[in-house]
């Protein structure tokens, strides 16, 4: 292929994917060049997980087409992409721990006899394909005794010997540390050299420049640039096509913000953060801001109990981080992360969700006061404005948005003096999203702190008086809010570009 | 209405649409004596299903308690036996009445404490768990009787409690007690914080912890207030018999763990409710009585009680997709 | 290309010495087990010895007896490992195995050659296996439920085919059994083991092999080790579920008839707790039950401890402590994989 002239491996043309209200993917065209790796960049909510599942076949465009090697491509399940030569690397690995590297990957490709497996020539390739990306693995050995990032190149060289022409990889490098990210990359160059195409979608912009040959942009969905690396002039460049001019500065400083420390962490260290400090004040609301894997997550955890780290967290001068039910108990609260599988009891109704963390309140000796349960629930949904005809309604009927709110309920009935919001407003729309910035706000003049932990940009400069920026696993610049805040140059700490230059 | 209260409707009209069936159609069974018998002839699975349908909405099994019926049953004889025996089999440790069932329902709370421990610190699934202590339990009983029964040198008043006959009536009080669950366990469910928290901990385990319940101590409670219900259920019978037999209640669990998914309990917990299991109870007692009625042979109740699991489980789960369509 | 010489071949990091040791464990303590239970039980006093010849444990013909009344759940572990390893259960084998001890003494007592007879029983078994496998793989029945109603079921129906007032189909009436009946489960044809001990080990080198050398055995593996990584790779997991429960089924039916020939009786209590016998042995043979994990031969030699351990039992202790041995033997068996289950995550 190399004298030839690269043809395209896979276009999209006027590709859209409507949901209700929203259009998350906007018309997109682009195409990419066979043995190339091309990066797609783009904020938080750009579009870039919704167009990987339609590449990958879990979603079905609204409209517009997408063509593999020059013909029409129509996957409706991941085994249709997997046959147009498509395949994908999730951040969730699809590895059999039990089975060995070669029996890996081989899965579902074995030749048989009456149901025997028999020696072939499959066994060889996939061998010498795994010896020519990373030779250090043993193909004997069980795939349990690998490492995270070992099992994600017996990912890839399932993939590459399946005869992907084209292997999409979503934030590959989040888990993994640097000399393992070295290691992926060398894997990534030789699959290039192997004329496989890799669509690589990473946040990491030093990443993007390491290796990759052209990048698309998205931006609320549509299309921004499709160039090829050498073109675009540095970071700037891309944080600028990123961002364009339309980061929304509705921060407006807030008076009632207090000197006074609520929450004091020292030193929190655990596999991913590194020697994390900082402090909360009264009436504060603080933004963690960084990118998927950054350690948001994990300082929020740590702070309500739910995971154990090293270092000090001290809460109104006591010693707090032992557990959730301590953290509860001396006044902290947290929305998590997934609200379905770790906030919500979605088969219970908003009444019998609401209580959960502050059951004394509607209780006298362990016997529920009905009609308080009952106006307290009918408080709360008032009062966060959830939309449901009934308080009886299974919060699973609920939209994303609403859930959420019966989450945040929940955690307000708990009289939290330091609500802890892990992407507070993941999956919600627009409408639901003002109210939540709403209510934080009301909250924090009332004297309650808020730790907003996000990954949008957006949303920290919009609300937060003073924010974290984050970087694989440590506080790299603590930036106080205010309207001459550069997002480009907030952007360019947490892609990894050092601390310098913000403020 | 909610799902829960749709399907105790949907057990509670099918219980009442077979009891009608039967009426008609099976000789002698629309009598009062045959109505009150398909409860009180039930009390005890009744009592036993109280526990296994908590534990079932927090997300366990309990097999265990047929096990428990029995070690509880021979522990109060052997405890209560007089000393002075001719043989080993009426030879015993010769307590007063109270003390050997207060220390016959220690025994019993041992196997339910060994049941939270494997399952709740150990995370073996509770399936296994209570299959083994069910063993456990029934095999300590048999070495105590020497695999048959204990039933002799016992004090008169041994056989008080599980004879007494309550309200000048021929109801006894084990029936009594069993009603009085009944009702303590539908407010617990539906009023108390308790009752909460066993929804919360079966519905959503990530979700309970991070809302600050400490789901471990939680099942732990559930296990022993099982064990005590089956350990009490245990000492009524060896009361009402006057004996301690190792092979009382064999399948026992097996019937509690029917009535539960009879009446529409979940096995994968958070749903679920004590009168859809008291229905589910109805069902299978009407099932069986119509059949005996009917002279089909016992060995019968087998077959039936696969069917009636298997049309509920599939009718249940219909319902609710109908219902969610 | 400088990046290229940063890679060095290093170990992966999570090959401890912790990994090693979990491995050790679960690849071979079963055999140390079986070594130590033999040597206490034929030091072991054994004055109370009414079954077996007086003395030596070791006794040849002591071993013969044991390997003989083993036969059937040394038949029913392989099956029962591969479908553990896949992640599911099988609640209904002992039931399943007393339908088929009935079934096959009903068509030897009315006079169906062996052969005929053996092989209807076998499609019963598969048909067992397929209800099983339709519930649970088809319809999507939580694999406890499916198979305690079919729990039920097959008892019903082994109940019933037993006429009223008798308790199982035995010689008598006018009727009697042929005599292949009892040899088959009796009489030695091998270094003086009957042919029911060598089905049982044809089946489990059957096994073994399926286990090492097809793709029934290592999709096994997969399903339960990662079934949403065997579903992307087109791995059809319900064909393999369902004929996992099929294979149970047969080994069930198998062992239906040795027990039943060893018994020269069809009685329909014979497999009653055999499901707890066989979660117990696969146990104990290092399966996790969470899938993925498990070998057929190390539950074969698990069945063979049991039984070891059951019968020498016997010999020291009266009967009736046989049923608080085996509960704490699998509370042991249990916690002892649970502990080397950590040991292998903790490292």
């Amino acid at each position: 292929m190399t004298g030839q002239q690269p043809s395209p491996v896979l276009a999209v043309d006027g590709l859209t994917k409507d949901y209700p209200g929203v259009r998350a993917v906007d018309n997109v065209s682009f195409s990419v060049e066979q043995s190339t790796v091309h990066c797609l960049v783009g904020e938080n909510g750009a579009g870039k997980s919704t167009l990987v599942k339609m590449l990958t076949g879990a979603l079905r465009p609204t409209s517009g087409s997408m063509r593999v090697g020059g013909s029409p491509y129509e996957p409706s399940n991941p085994s249709d992409a997997r046959a147009g030569g498509i395949a994908t690397l999730f951040q969730e690995l699809h590895v059999v721990d039990e089975l060995t590297v070669q029996e890996n990957l081989t899965l579902g490709m074995e030749r048989s006899r009456f149901g025997f497996l028999v020696k072939s020539d499959l066994d060889d390739r996939v061998v010498r394909t795994l010896a020519a990306i990373e030779p250090s693995i043993d193909p004997s050995a069980r795939v349990s005794t690998l490492s995270v990032a070992q099992k994600q190149i017996v990912e890839i060289a399932r993939a590459a010997s399946s005869g992907a022409s084209v292997i999409i990889m979503d934030e590959p490098t989040a888990a993994l540390s640097e000399r393992e990210v070295e290691r992926l990359f060398a894997v990534i160059r030789r699959l290039r050299e192997a004329d496989v195409t890799v669509i690589y979608i990473s946040h990491k912009l030093d990443e993007i420049f390491k290796l990759g040959d052209a990048v698309t942009v998205l931006r609320d969905g549509k299309h921004i640039a499709t160039k090829k690396l050498s073109e675009v002039a540095g970071r700037a460049e891309l944080i600028e096509m990123m961002i364009g001019r339309s980061v929304l500065q509705t921060y407006a400083p807030r008076s009632t913000v207090t000197d006074e420390t609520v929450l004091a962490a020292e030193g929190l260290t655990s596999e991913l953060l590194k020697d994390v400090s900082f402090h909360i004040n009264r009436g504060e609301i603080v933004g963690f801001y960084g990118l998927v894997g950054a350690g948001k997550t994990e300082i929020a955890r740590a702070l309500f109990g739910a995971d154990r780290v090293s270092g000090s967290i001290r809460f109104k001068g006591q010693s707090v981080g032992r557990s959730p039910k301590g953290a509860i108990a001396s006044g902290i609260a947290l929305v998590p992360e997934e609200r379905r599988t770790q906030g919500l009891f979605t088969s219970l109704s908003i009444r019998r969700n609401i209580s959960v963390m502050n059951t004394r309140r509607l209780s006298s000796g362990g016997v529920f006061r009905s009609s308080d349960e009952r106006a307290a629930a009918v408080e709360y949904v008032q009062k966060l404005s959830i939309a449901t005809d009934s308080i009886e309604k299974y919060a699973e009927k609920l939209s994303g948005g609403n859930q959420q709110k019966v989450v945040l309920a929940k955690c307000l009935f708990a009289d939290a003096d330091l609500l802890l919001l892990d992407e507070p407003t993941r999956g919600v729309d627009v409408g639901a999203k003002t109210e939540i910035y709403d209510i934080i706000r009301q909250l924090a003049d009332a004297g309650t702190s808020v730790a907003v932990f996000s990954s949008e940009l957006e949303e920290v400069l919009g609300i937060c008086d003073r924010i974290f920026l984050l970087f694989s696993g440590s506080v790299q610049a603590e930036v106080t809010n205010g309207p001459d805040v550069d997002p480009a140059s907030i952007l360019n700490v947490v892609t990894g570009g050092g601390a310098h230059a913000v403020q | 209405m909610s799902d829960e209260t749709f399907i105790t409707l949907l057990v509670a009209s099918v219980a009442v649409g077979l009891f009608v069936v039967a009426s008609v159609s099976v000789p002698n069974f629309f009598q009062p004596l045959t109505m009150l018998n398909l409860v009180t002839n039930n009390w005890a699975v009744i009592s036993l299903g109280v526990g296994v349908t908590f534990l079932l909405v927090s997300g366990n099994f309990d097999l265990s308690v047929g096990g428990v019926v029995a070690l509880s049953g021979v522990l109060a004889v052997w405890f209560a036996q007089s000393p002075d025996g001719a043989n080993p089999l009426s030879t015993g440790l010769g307590f007063p009445t109270w003390l050997a069932i207060v220390c016959a329902l220690g025994g019993a709370l041992a196997i339910g404490g060994l049941n939270a421990f494997f399952v709740v610190r150990l995370s073996v699934p509770s399936i296994i768990v209570t299959l083994g202590t069910m063993m456990v339990a029934r095999g300590i009983a048999q070495v105590i009787t020497q695999g048959s029964q204990r039933n002799t040198n016992l004090p008169d008043d041994f056989g008080m409690l599980g004879n007494l006959t309550m309200f000048g009536t021929s109801v006894k009080l084990p029936v009594v007690l069993m009603v009085i669950l009944v009702v303590v366990a539908v407010f617990i469910e539906k009023k108390t914080v308790f009752g909460r928290l066993t929804y919360w901990a079966g519905e959503n385990a990530v979700a309970a912890r991070l809302s600050g319940i400490d789901t471990a101590k939680h099942v732990t409670y559930l296990y022993l207030f099982s064990a005590a219900i089956a350990g009490t259920v245990g000492i009524l019978l060896a009361s009402e018999f006057k004996s301690g037999f190792s092979n009382r209640g064999t399948l026992m669990e097996f019937d509690a763990l029917v009535i539960a998914l009879l009446g529409g309990v979940a096995i994968a917990g958070g749903f679920g409710s004590v009168v859809g299991m008291f229905f589910g109870a109805l069902i299978l007692a009407v099932v069986t009585s119509a059949a005996t009625g009917m002279i089909l042979s016992p060995d019968w109740q087998f077959i039936l009680k696969a069917i009636a699991v298997f049309l509920a489980i599939t009718t249940q789960t219909w319902a609710l997709a109908w219902r969610h369509r | 290309m400088t990046v290229m010489s940063h890679i060095s071949v290093q170990h992966p990091a999570s090959t401890t010495r912790g990994d090693h040791v979990a491995r050790f464990l679960r690849n071979y303590y079963i055999y140390f087990v079986l070594v130590a239970v033999v040597v206490v039980l034929s030091v072991a006093n054994l004055d109370r010895f009414d079954l077996f010849e007086r003395g030596n444990f070791l006794n040849p013909s002591n071993i013969i007896n044991i390997l003989r009344v083993s036969a059937p759940l040394l038949t029913l572990a392989g099956a029962f490992t591969l479908l553990m390893v896949s992640g599911y259960i099988d609640l209904s084998v002992g039931s399943a195995m007393s339908l088929s001890a009935v079934v096959y003494a009903l068509l030897a007592i009315n006079g169906v050659p062996f052969l005929a007879a053996f092989g209807i029983t076998i499609l019963v078994g598969v048909g067992l296996g397929a209800i099983n496998g339709f519930l649970v793989a088809r319809l999507k029945i939580t694999p406890v439920i499916a198979t305690l109603i079919t729990l039920s079921l097959y008892k019903g129906v082994a109940l019933l085919l037993v006429q009223d007032g008798v308790s199982a189909i035995k010689s008598g009436g006018g009727l009697s059994m042929p005599g292949w009946f009892n040899s088959y489960g009796r009489e030695g044809v091998l270094v003086g083991l009957p042919m029911a001990f060598w089905v049982a080990v044809l089946v489990t080198i059957v096994l073994v092999i399926a286990q090492d050398r097809t793709l029934l055995g290592k999709y096994a593996a997969a399903t339960g080790g990662n079934p949403t990584a065997a579903k992307l790779s087109g791995i059809n997991t319900t064909r393999i579920v369902f004929l996992l429960y099929v294979i149970v089924g047969v080994s069930a039916a198998l062992a239906g008839i040795a027990r039943s020939s060893f018994m020269s009786l069809g009685d329909p209590l014979s497999g009653d707790g055999m499901e707890l016998s066989a979660i117990l042995v696969v146990l104990l043979g290092g399966t996790a039950f969470s899938g993925g994990e498990g070998r057929v031969l190390r539950s074969f030699v698990g069945a063979l401890i049991i039984m070891a351990l059951t019968v020498g039992m016997l010999t020291l202790v009266p009967a009736y402590y046989q049923t608080l041995v085996l509960g704490s033997a699998l509370l042991a068996a249990a916690a002892s994989n649970h502990l080397i289950s950590r040991k292998e995550k903790a490292s």
